[in-house]
């Protein structure tokens, strides 16, 4: 039961990062570029988690915490930089 | 499985990076520039390499970016004041 939820985990990942590329390749303006950038830090963040799930080390968990405090800092500058210059 | 992954994220490495090159947009080309570095973070992650994977996170994917727009709008300032 764990085994399949884990494989749905990974597939669902699989096509969330596809999507956010794909989303990243065709964007029309900055915004939705920036917002893939946004999707795909958190996708990347539950890859990490899954990974270190699947290693069995649990420092890994580690790297997902520093995405998770920096991931709102590209974000950021990019908005505050499409608003009135940074 | 894993090996699956890996090799998806090599993939968005190569596109992002493809992209940064070709992008027209200089915004457009920092944004992707910092996607790149954010895929090869989570590949050293997978690569055993967690202390890398930190350190490309919180410097390729959060300083360089920021510091990227930093100097884009000190030069865009420059280039609009003399036509004004």
């Amino acid at each position: 039961m764990a085994e399949m939820i884990l494989n749905a985990a990974m597939v669902l990942i699989a096509f969330a990062i596809l999507f956010g590329v794909i989303r990243l390749i065709k964007g029309d303006t900055d915004t939705d570029r920036i917002i893939a950038v946004d999707l795909l830090t958190i996708v990347s963040m539950s890859v990490i988690v899954l990974a270190a799930h699947l290693a069995d080390r649990f420092i890994y968990v580690d790297v997902a915490i520093v995405y998770g405090l920096l991931s709102f800092l590209g974000v950021l500058a990019v908005a505050r930089y499409l608003e009135r210059g940074l | 499985m894993i090996e699956w992954m890996t090799l998806l994220l090599c993939a968005g490495i190569l596109v992002s990076a493809v992209l940064a090159v070709t992008l027209e947009r200089p915004v457009s080309a920092v944004i992707a520039a910092g996607l790149t570095s954010l895929f090869a973070s989570v590949t050293y992650v997978f690569l055993a390499a967690p202390d890398v994977a930190m350190t490309e996170a919180s410097i390729g994917s959060g300083l360089a970016t920021v510091i990227f727009l930093y100097a884009i709008n000190r030069t865009r300032k420059q280039d609009v004041e003399p036509d004004e």
